[in-house]
């Protein structure tokens, strides 16, 4: 397989699975938002650009965080190299470079997404409310994923598809988990800090396991349990990096115990962390610090991948 | 008679449709009867069927100097044309003539140049041509093949009924792809109308390109690969490349993917280096390799001109084959058929007036009003003169640059090119609009293979004669049927 295709399905991956995330995060807190119009206290709007990692970016562009900007912002600016109408059309860039490697279905399904996301405007959305715009999103993402899966050989180009969903999806709760860290104090949870926990559940769609796994009212360190270390939950992080290793030993055919690259390794070590650390040992050592860990790790794994598989040094 | 069909006049041209008026030929009688079934709103229905499906698979084409956006739909006419069967196979004996000529003048060309010592044809005109390439005289390309690929656009003239050659294309022809969708979507929007006649199929087209390609490879017993290169996904075709690459399974490269060392090309894949030993190439000659042709290309590979002098990779279509398609060497084929193959020629050309001999630039000038004035090494409609129709001060400019650089233009009288029934969105029925035809031959050294049918190239404005897509051309499914009607 072409380095620069599977540079791209690793990318077209990661850009469907940031736009979905931005969705699933902009529905969840401007609905949440709502709710909590009339209450005394101010839930606030600029977390979700600190979650999309954008906030110079943003502040540069606009006064304030309003749900206007936010919503622009994440949504549709072109300036936001990660709106969510930039990752389609980027998605929807890398698959059309690689159109003769991808199945039909898949090219027809992420093109009529781009053109049906094209339509959508920002003033619109915030006449109509986002939900149907953040659901296009959502179900378009998901369906895509769910084309791929019915009609694209499940070789090597597939597996740098998982790759790239995986590694995004692990930084993206990474993040969002990351922003609210500062709410895990000791104590009980104020009103705000509860209903910012279960937007955060909502946002990655654990709500209602978190409900029945624990059958307990919103626990901070319960909730970062879910998020981080769960292994079967596909929005926590150990699931993710796990779903990680699989792709890349299936690339190069490495078996368990051992490594081909320093990808592998790395995703080896931390993936080690997640699955026999507790929860009290995460926060004992401080959550922020073993999350900033976390994503510049995940940052590092993305640059050896390429480094591995998709640059070739300059001959000289 | 319905809505459809109410007004449609055949007028001063050949209809390709109606004999005379209310009148169809034998071979579109059954398109005539169905075309009158239907109401315009039933016609316009599966129009709008057949263009969402166009744009959902994203088969559109790049239109340069557009700020609309890069992409645009190539209007896709629903009206099929018909060609019976007697009819093709005329076209098809004239165009192999014409392809194993123009082959057999490359070959020449960049070897003996027997022609040119005998001057049969100006050695001046021939060398002075821009697309003419010194850097592969001598070079020898695999099986002797030049012209592996050509597109050859014919139009019949009204006056005649005949078809005429009026430009071949023989460095990267583009346009199959859609002959392809073209048929797909005509098989989905008008099944019962498609089983009712007897139409030739064109879905062989991409087996035999590969089958040729796999022929050229320089490495024998093992398996090779074979890669088509494109400039890359701003490229007008660029649908069109990956397309064929998806139906052919070979890889599509950009040439970046690629690296010659030791005059061997490589593509870089995640496991390392694998040679390429076969290069259906859709890069223009200039921006092949930076180091033979235009040092500042990115598009191209360094060395690969190199890699096939040396025998280690074969190009496709050759390099150099601009100078054989050059619109004043156009003139020249009913020339070169005879010299080579001592043939009468079976298809005749558009007359064609070569600038660069004083006489017939004296009666260009002389008529630049009733003349067309083509930039020779230009293709896509750009760089020319309709006379009956342009403006008096883009005729004066049009004398300057002739009598500055004779060399660069030729002239051609303007053919009256015939028409087929179209959809109209002004009217909601059908209307005449000019029509060329576009055929897409293969040869792989020994015969000539030609998709039946080929283009239809269509003229959309009322009354326009140009059908390039980049000039508002839109495009028909073209129907060659197994008899006569």
């Amino acid at each position: 397989m072409l380095s620069r295709i599977a540079d791209s399905l690793f990318w077209i991956a990661r850009y469907m699975e940031r736009a979905e995330g931005t969705a699933r995060i902009l529905d969840v807190n401007y609905h949440m938002m709502l709710e909590q119009s009339n209450q005394p206290y101010r839930l606030r709007w600029d977390p979700l650009v600190i979650i999309a990692g954008e906030h110079e970016r943003f502040f540069s562009l606009y006064q304030g965080a309003t749900s206007y900007t936010v919503l622009d912002f994440l949504g549709f600016r072109q300036e936001n190299p990660n709106s969510i109408v930039k990752c389609i059309s980027n998605a929807r860039e890398n698959a059309r470079t690689i159109r003769d490697r991808i199945s039909r279905d898949m090219w027809e399904d992420l093109n009529g997404l781009f053109h049906e996301v094209s339509r959508y405007c920002v003033a619109e959305v915030i006449a109509t409310g986002p939900h149907r715009f953040c659901n296009l999103i959502k179900f378009g993402t998901h369906r895509f994923h769910g084309v791929t899966d019915a009609t694209l050989p499940h070789d090597e180009g597939w597996q740098f598809l998982q790759a790239g969903r995986a590694l995004e999806r692990a930084g993206m709760t990474a993040r969002i988990v990351d922003v609210q860290y500062h709410n895990l104090v000791e104590g009980p949870l104020s009103e705000p800090d509860n209903h910012q926990w279960m937007a955060v559940l909502k946002s990655v769609a654990a709500y209602e396991y978190y409900r029945r796994q624990y059958r307990a009212r919103i626990e901070p360190e319960k909730v970062a349990e879910l998020l981080l270390l769960h292994g079967l939950h596909p929005c926590s992080i150990r699931f993710n990096i796990a779903a990680l290793q699989e792709a890349l030993r299936a690339v190069s055919g490495t078996g368990h115990g051992t490594y081909a690259n320093e990808a592998e390794r790395r995703t080896g070590k931390l993936l080690d962390t997640l699955v026999y650390d507790r929860i009290e040992d995460v926060l004992s050592r401080g959550l922020h610090a073993f999350l900033t860990d976390l994503q510049r790790t995940c940052g590092a794994i993305g640059e050896d991948i390429a480094r591995t598989y998709f640059y070739y040094p300059v001959a000289e | 008679m319905s809505a459809l069909l109410d007004g449609y006049d055949p007028g001063d041209f050949y209809d390709e449709m109606l004999a005379t008026q209310g009148k169809p030929r034998p071979h579109y009688a059954k398109l005539y009867t169905r075309l009158s079934e239907m109401t315009p709103a039933q016609l316009n229905e599966r129009r709008q069927l057949a263009d969402l499906s166009f744009l959902l698979q994203g088969i559109t084409f790049t239109v340069y100097s557009d700020d609309r956006g890069t992409e645009r739909l190539f209007p896709f006419d629903l009206v099929p044309r018909i060609l019976p069967r007697s009819e093709w196979q005329l076209l098809e004996r004239g165009l192999s003539q014409r392809v194993i000529a123009l082959n057999m003048f490359l070959q020449d060309v960049y070897g003996p140049q027997r022609i040119l010592r005998e001057r049969k044809i100006p050695r001046s005109l021939v060398l002075s041509c821009s697309h003419f390439r010194r850097e592969v005289v001598g070079l020898q390309v695999p099986r002797g093949i030049h012209i592996h690929i050509a597109g050859i656009d014919l139009v019949r003239d009204s006056k005649t009924a005949e078809y005429l050659v009026l430009e071949d294309n023989l460095r990267t022809p583009s346009g199959v792809s859609y002959v392809l969708e073209n048929r797909l979507v005509m098989t989905r929007t008008f099944p019962r109308l498609f089983h009712r006649y007897e139409v030739l199929p064109v879905t062989q087209y991409p087996i035999e390109l590969l089958e040729i390609l796999r022929t050229l490879s320089p490495r024998t017993g093992k398996r090779s690969t074979l890669v088509l290169l494109t400039p890359g996904i701003h490229n007008s075709a660029y649908f069109e490349h990956s397309f064929l690459a998806q139906q052919m399974g070979i890889e599509l490269v950009e040439g970046r993917d690629l690296v010659v060392d030791s005059d061997t090309v490589y593509m870089k894949t995640i496991r390392g280096l694998t040679r390429v030993d076969v290069i259906y190439r859709r890069i223009d000659d200039d921006f092949l390799d930076p180091l033979v042709m235009r040092a500042d290309s990115l598009l191209g590979v360094p060395g690969l001109i190199g890699a096939a002098r040396a025998g280690n990779v074969a190009l496709v279509n050759a390099v150099g084959n601009g100078v054989a398609d050059d619109k004043a060497i156009c003139a020249f084929v009913p020339d070169i058929i005879r010299y080579y193959l001592g043939e009468h020629p079976i298809l005749r050309s558009v007359e064609t007036y070569v600038c660069s001999e004083p006489a017939q630039l004296r009666y260009v000038l002389d008529h630049l009003e009733d003349l067309v004035v083509k930039s020779v090494g230009e293709s896509g409609g750009y760089g020319m003169l309709i006379g009956p129709i342009a403006s008096r001060a883009s005729i004066a400019q049009f004398r300057d640059r002739l009598r500055i650089d004779p060399r660069n233009y030729v002239a051609q009288p303007v053919v009256s090119l015939s028409r087929c029934p179209c959809y109209d969105p002004d009217s909601g029925g059908l209307a005449g609009r000019h029509v060329d035809l576009r055929p897409y031959c293969l040869y792989d050294g020994e015969k000539v293979t030609i998709v039946p049918g080929g283009l239809t190239r269509v003229a959309l404005r009322p009354g326009s004669l140009v059908v390039n897509s980049s000039q508002g051309g839109g495009s028909k499914d073209t129907w060659v049927l197994k008899g006569e009607e």
